[in-house]
This record gives structure tokens, sequence and C-alpha cells, in this order.
């Protein structure tokens, strides 16, 4: 493998009864760069989001997170080795506010011990203000700074969306996968996600970008990836991908008739 | 740890009570309704924080209470009894929290039921050692290193004391990353996991957590009633703690408390409705679950009264 | 032996009976409705009520409780579903819960505590073969258990009623949009619930007595059977009831009668940890 690749995946599959929803999924994601994979609805986008995460296991393949295996780890485990996701259909913890959620995925290193939160000591103290800082400092990165107090389920949806993505910088990933993130939000308020996205890309995250919309990826991505039916049918800079001929008729010019 | 006036003001009631009553009925009613409340609280982990249902708090209370008991009467001095009463109950909880850590909804219900029952129909069968349905008397009382509490007004500090820490400790708690953790677990479990939260651990952490609150009451209770029977830890005991939960608002400390306070002391205000009264009590939480979801806490803007909110 | 079979199948019949009524419910509506039993406790009384204080022939009391048995249902899904359509299962289980409560204590305060008896609507000697004895009342519970089963059978996999049952279960919200009468499927599937819940009351009276606190433990062993037998599951449903019945028949006999009602919760618990959905678990399936 490339050194430089931080996620490899090889022989990704992952079937649901008789349906195969990812077939023999390859996929090299050099370090830093950023990543889309599109393809049409029910093409297997969030299914190889679940798999490379562990929500929902691949069946058989590999995936290593520089150069270790993650495959078969549970999804906390994976999430404390440094990847992190966010989900199409939003899951913001509606029970605790802004800050707290962030804080949730900040703390997901620091092991403390129950006897050190009761008594309130001093490495408790110092561990909480870490998180404190490091959950505040997440949600100034994607703007959302000002809601810290308020209860995350009673924002407008474009900021839910912008919470997910603090919520899983927090954890300080070293590859970040973003599933349709833009789904529901206006004109402007998904150019200021592209704003967002590249920089966290020059922070140095990698990031994995699941999209529906085309031309959204197309500015911002350093490579993009094809699926269709649950086979990857083309990978390459943009200009490739936009020119390749499957592309064009599996997924472009589908979508062309249909529009 | 800020101390809202609030807060003060209702610490300053509770232990003036006393002063006001010296009626041993009342006293001994608000130290029963205290007990509750720390069990409430420590089924607040379980249900209330984490979102796993269950019907095995009142067999938790009851399995503190007779191995404190069985260890008193069998001559253990009353530190160590209570002691090993609560490592009864914590092995107890990891027990039943082990295998059903992946069952959810009724699966789960009914699991934690299960386990009731089978708690109960050991202590009712077991006769020569439990009493069987006639229970267990003069049990002996408390022993804090030679001081032995008399009467119900010093037991009702001693109670209030345990109270006070029991709700310190689920605030700091609450306020930390196994509190958060916790409560994300029950908002999300998936979302929970990929940001990083283990979430089986945090789900057998609260089931223990919640059961040794439950543990710690029931030995309280042996050792100041001092007289103890299965019915006082029964399946119906169970729903009633769930329905305190329910009723006070799933989640917030001041609401456990309010809701354990309220449901222990209404059916007794009411006793003159007989068996009506268990007609409305069931009315009523369908009704308050239809109509209010939050519970009492989400009536009474009572989020002033948290404890140690860090603003 | 054989006369412990034969005990262990008559009462795994009304176990069965039981979880038939608690699946009509679930099918519908996946709602697990834990005062099944307080419903299977009204049937008997309201069965006693006519036949034995309005003394009714018994055939007359039989109609008169199945009625009373539908409309309690349809009571019951307008007081304990309607409010909750869509909230958590945990609140679902605890306003049914409730409404056991509500109903053990009308029960109280209309019969009082004390355990009464129904006549069973079929006399004549027992049956005996090899040994074995077979009361008629006995052979009557299998017989309606069959009878039952059939109709259910037909019900669901024969009618249009089971067709917009199963439309109902899957997806609500397009069962309406295409124009199936949603509510009035709910309802009979309510209806339904309560009056085969009625039956298993009318049956256990004759032989173990009515008292209005007897339809908890009924009510949780119908649930068990479902866990063994499989949510959902209409032969589940008739296995799992009768291998209760045996299991605990055979385990009062063998090993001890006081645990007998330990069995049954043992058992689901075993099931539950190899198959935390149940032996052969549910058709629903979580999104991520």
């Amino acid at each position: 493998m490339s050194p430089a690749a931080i996620l490899q995946a090889r022989g990704v599959t992952r079937r649901f009864g008789g349906l195969v929803a990812l077939d023999h999924i390859d996929l090299d994601i050099p370090r830093g760069i950023v990543q889309s994979v599109i393809g049409p609805n029910g093409s297997g986008k969030t299914t190889l989001i679940n798999a490379l995460s562990g929500a929902s296991p691949a069946d058989a393949g590999s995936i290593q997170l520089d150069s270790r295996e993650i495959s078969g780890l549970k999804p906390h485990r994976i999430a404390q080795l440094g990847l992190a996701r966010t989900f199409q259909n939003i899951r913001l913890f509606a029970n605790l506010n802004v800050l707290e959620n962030v804080k949730v995925a900040a703390g997901c290193r620091s092991a403390e011990s129950l006897f050190g939160i009761v008594t309130g000591n001093r490495n408790h103290r110092r561990t909480e203000t870490a998180i404190d800082e490091a959950a505040r400092e997440a949600l100034h990165t994607v703007g959302l700074i000002h809601r810290a107090d308020d209860a995350a389920d009673q924002l407008p949806y474009a900021q839910q969306r912008l919470l997910e993505i603090a919520r899983a910088i927090a954890t300080k990933p070293r590859i970040l996968l973003l599933d349709e993130p833009a789904a529901g939000m206006n004109m402007t308020e998904s150019l200021a996600l592209l704003e967002t996205i590249s920089r966290l890309k020059s922070t140095g995250i990698t990031v994995l970008l699941v999209e529906h919309n085309v031309r959204f990826v197309m500015d911002i991505s350093d490579r993009v990836a094809v699926l269709d039916f649950g086979k990857k049918i083309a990978d390459g800079s943009p200009a490739e991908v936009q020119s390749n001929a499957l592309v064009i008729e599996a997924y472009l010019g589908r979508r062309r008739r249909h529009a | 740890m800020r101390i809202s006036p609030y807060l003060a003001l209702v610490a300053a009631g509770a232990l003036s009570i006393p002063l006001l009553t010296h009626d041993n009925y009342v006293i001994q009613l608000l130290n029963i309704a205290i007990l509750n409340a720390i069990v409430v609280l420590g089924l607040n982990y379980t249900t209330g924080w984490t979102g796993q249902i269950n019907f095995g708090q009142a067999a938790f209370y009851g399995l503190g209470a007779y191995s404190t008991a069985l260890a008193t009467k069998f001559g253990l001095p009353w530190i160590a009894a209570s002691f090993s009463a609560i490592l009864v109950v914590a092995l107890a909880s990891l027990v039943l929290g082990l295998p059903t850590l992946r069952l959810r909804t009724h699966y789960l219900a009914m699991t934690t039921i299960g386990f009731a029952e089978i708690v109960r129909l050991i202590i009712v069968h077991w006769e020569p050692v439990t009493g069987g349905t006639s229970g267990l008397r003069d049990i002996p009382g408390i022993d804090l290193l030679g001081w032995h509490p008399q009467g119900q007004i010093q037991h009702y500090y001693i109670m209030i004391a345990v109270l006070a820490l029991a709700v310190v400790v689920a605030a700091r708690i609450r306020h930390s990353t196994v509190g958060r953790a916790m409560i994300a677990t029950k908002d999300s479990e998936i979302a929970a996991e990929q940001s990083g939260v283990d979430t089986l651990r945090m789900k057998l952490l609260a089931f223990m957590i919640g059961a040794i609150y439950a543990g710690i009451a029931g030995c309280l209770y042996a050792s100041s009633i001092r007289f103890i029977s299965p019915d006082s830890f029964s399946g119906t005991q169970a729903v009633f703690l769930m329905t305190m939960l329910i009723v006070g608002g799933m989640g917030s400390i001041p609401g456990c408390v309010a809701g354990a306070l309220a449901l222990t002391i209404l059916p007794e205000a009411l006793r003159f409705l007989g068996q009506w009264y268990l007609v409305l009590y069931g009315l009523g939480v369908i009704g308050i679950i239809a109509l209010l979801p939050g519970g009492l806490a989400s009536v009474i803007s009572v989020r002033k009264l948290r404890w140690g909110h860090p603003q | 032996m054989g006369q412990l079979i034969v005990n262990g199948l008559a009462l795994g019949s009304i176990y069965a009976l039981v979880a038939l009524g608690l699946l009509m419910i679930f099918n519908t509506v996946q709602i697990v409705n834990f005062a099944q039993g307080q419903l299977l406790m009204l049937g008997a009384f309201i069965g006693i009520s006519s036949a034995v204080t309005q003394e009714l022939p018994i055939a007359i009391a039989w109609i008169v409780t199945m009625a009373a048995m539908a409309l309690i249902g349809i009571v019951f899904m307008v007081l304990v579903y309607l409010p909750l359509r869509g909230r958590s299962p945990f609140l679902v289980i605890l306003t049914t819960i409730s409404m056991g409560i509500v109903l053990e204590n009308l029960a109280l305060i209309i019969w009082g505590p004390l355990p009464v008896s129904l006549p069973s609507p079929v006399h004549g000697a027992p049956l005996r073969f090899a040994g074995v004895v077979i009361s008629m009342h006995q052979a009557f519970t299998f017989a309606t258990l069959i009878v039952v089963l059939t109709l259910q059978f037909l019900l669901l996999t024969r009618t249009r009623f089971g067709i917009l049952m199963q439309a109902t279960a899957q997806d609500l919200r397009t069962a309406r949009l295409v124009g199936i009468p949603v509510q009035r499927t709910i309802a009979v599937a309510f209806a339904s619930g309560a009056v085969l819940s009625g039956i298993a009351g009318l049956l256990v009276a004759p032989t173990y007595l009515a008292e209005p606190t007897m339809g908890g433990s009924l009510g949780l062993k119908a649930f068990v059977v479902s866990v063994i037998g499989g949510f959902g599951s209409l032969p589940g449903a008739v296995i799992g009831g009768l291998s209760l019945g045996l299991i605990e028949t055979f385990g009062a006999r063998y090993i001890s009668s006081n645990f007998r009602d330990a069995y049954a919760f043992i058992i689901m618990i075993g099931v539950l940890i190899a198959w935390p959905r149940g032996l052969f678990g549910e058709k629903t399936s979580e999104k991520v």
C-alpha cells in the first residue's frame, strides 16, 4: 500500500439478504485530501460509511486505518483510533445541550475514575477543563459557539448538521466521514459548509465526503469515487471522473434524463 | 460547586421538619419517602439516563434489606454487614446486567420482571432463612461506631444525610464524562458509539450504580424499620418506583426526589379513597404519560435547582 | 406420566390462548400489552356475573362475555393506544402496566377479593384411556384452542382484514395514504385480542377459580410464551404455550412446586440471553 494512504479498504462487501449492497469495494484515501464518494440513491454510499465506521460492519474485506486493521472492531474503538463520522439522518443527543453534545465526543479518550468524578479531585477538574476547551473549539470551528447553551434539538436544521460535524471533529479524528452533510441546506448554507470543509482540510484532517449532489463536490474534492449498484465504477480526479463514459452513463446521464 | 439560594431553602426546610412535628407517624412516612427517593435516584441512572427499562430495582432494594438483616442477625458488626449487603447487591446487578446488556424494550422489561419474580419466590419459599411471607423481625439497628440512633427523628437525619450524599454524587456524575456518555447512550446508541462512547460499559455501569443506590436504601430500611417482608419489595413496588421516576421527570435529579416524595406521601393522604386510590393512581399515571412527557420537572421549572451546573 | 401430559397441555392451551390475544395486538401495532392478563381476569368475572349472579344459561353467558370483551378492547385502544401513538416503547409499556393496575383494582371494588368459580359449559363423565383421565372441561379447552387457532389462521391469511392488518403493521403511514381504514383495523385487532383473553378467562375459571389478582402472572406468562415461540408467530404461540404448560406441570411434579412460577422466567431469560430478539426474532429491523 502507498505509505501516504490513511484509509485503505480492500474487498469490502456487505449483503442484505440476497441484495449485495457493497460489492468488493477497494478504496485508498491519501492523507490530507478531500475524497468524495458519489453515486445515485441506493448505490451503497451510506452502507459504505456504515461499514468503514463499524456501525454496520462489512461481511468481508479488510479496512486499515493508518496501517492498522479496524474491521471487526467496535464502533467506539474505531472512533477512539481516529475515524469519526456524521449521519445523513441527523442523530444528536436530544437530552443534552449543544455544548454537551460535543463534550461527549471530546471526552472519548479520557479515562476518568468514578472516584475522581465523585470527589471532584484535581485530575478530574483538569480533564473537565480540557474537554470543555476542546468542545468549545470544535463549536467555534463550525461557527456554533454562540449556541453552546441551547438545547440541541431546538437548533434549525442546517445548524444541527453543523453540530454533527462539530461533534465528529471533537474526537480529534485523523479521518472524518461526512454523510451528505449538505442535505436540506440552502445555497448560502452549503457554501459556508464548503468553506468549513476546506478549513478542516487545512488543519490536516482527511475528509471522506459522501454526496448525492455531484456539483457540490466537484470543486472541493481532490479525488472522486463513483458507486453504482454497490460497485465502484470510477475513481480519480474530478476531471477524470467527469469525463468517464461509465460514470456519465450510470450516473450523470441518468440524472440528465430525469431532469 | 455553586449552591443556589433555592437549594439552601430546600435544605433548611428539610432539616427543620422535625422541629415542626413530633408525630412519629409523619416522620416515619418521611423516612420511607426519603429511602424511596434514594432508590429512584438509582433507577434514574439506569432508566432516566441510560434508557434501560428496569423493573428489577425493587428486587435490588429487597436484596440489600435482606442481606443486611441476615448479616446483622448473624452477628456481623453493622458497618461490615452493610458493606457486605452492598457487595451482594452489586454482584447481583452484574449477574442480571451482564447477560441482558443487548436486550431492548419489552424484552428487557420482561427479563427484569422475571429476575424480580425469581428473587421474590426465593425470599417467599426459603422460609428457614428469610422467614417466608411473614418476613424477618427484630433486626439489629444501626450502629455507627458505637452510636445507636434512637427514635424516628435521629433516623430522619441519617436518611437526609444519605439522600444529600446520593444527590451530590448523582449531580457530579451527571456533569462528567460518565453522565454525558450515559445520556448519549440513551438518546442514540449508534451516535454515542461513533463518538467514542463504550455504550455497553455505560449501560452496565449505570445498572450497577443504580443497584448500589437501591442496596444502600435497603440496608437503611432494614436497620431503621427493623422489620422486613417480601411485600415491601414486590413487583408492584417496582412499578411504583418506575412511576415515581416518570411522574417526577426522567433524568432530572430534583424530579426524582420530588416524584418519590409526592408518590410516597400521596397514598397516605388519600387513604380515605380505599381501593379507588389505586384506580386513580393508574389513571393518573396514564394521564401524566400522555399529557406531560417530561413529568413534574417540566412543569415547575426546577432547572435552577441543578447542582454543580458549570456556568 | 400420561396424566401429567394431559394436565400440562390443558394448562398450556390457556397460555396459548392469551398469547394469541397478545399476538393480535402486537402484529397490528407492535405494542406489547402488559395488561393482557387483566383482560383475561375481566373475561372470567364477566362470565361469572352473567352465569352465576344473573343466572343466565352458560352459553348465553359466554356470548355476553365475548361481546363485553370486544367493547372493552376498543375502550382499551382509545385509552391506551391512541394517546401514545409514536411515543417510546417504554412509555407504552408503562401505560399498559398502569392500565393493568386500574383494571385489577376496579375488579377488586366490583367483585371483592375472594376467589369464585364458574361452571364449565360442558358436563359429563371424563374420558379415559389407558389410565389417563381427560375431563370434559379439558377436552373442551383443547377443542376451543383448535377452533380459535383455525379461525384466527383463516382470518389472518384468507380475509381482507388479514391483509389490512399486515399492511398496517408494516407501514402505518403508507397504509393510511393508500386508503386502508387504519383506525378500524386497529380497533378490530384490539377487540379480538381482548375477546381471546376473555375466552381464556372463561376456560380458566372453572378449574383454577377466578380472583382479581390472577391476571398479573398469567399475562406475564403469555409474554414468556411469545418469547419462546417467537413474537408474532401463530404456530409459535401455540407451541410455546403448550410447552410452557408441560414444563410447569412437570417441573412442579419433579422439581419443586414452590417454584412453579419461576420456570417460565428462567426459560425466558435463558432464551433471551442466547437470542436477544426471541427464538425466531422479530421481523422489524433497525436502520442505522
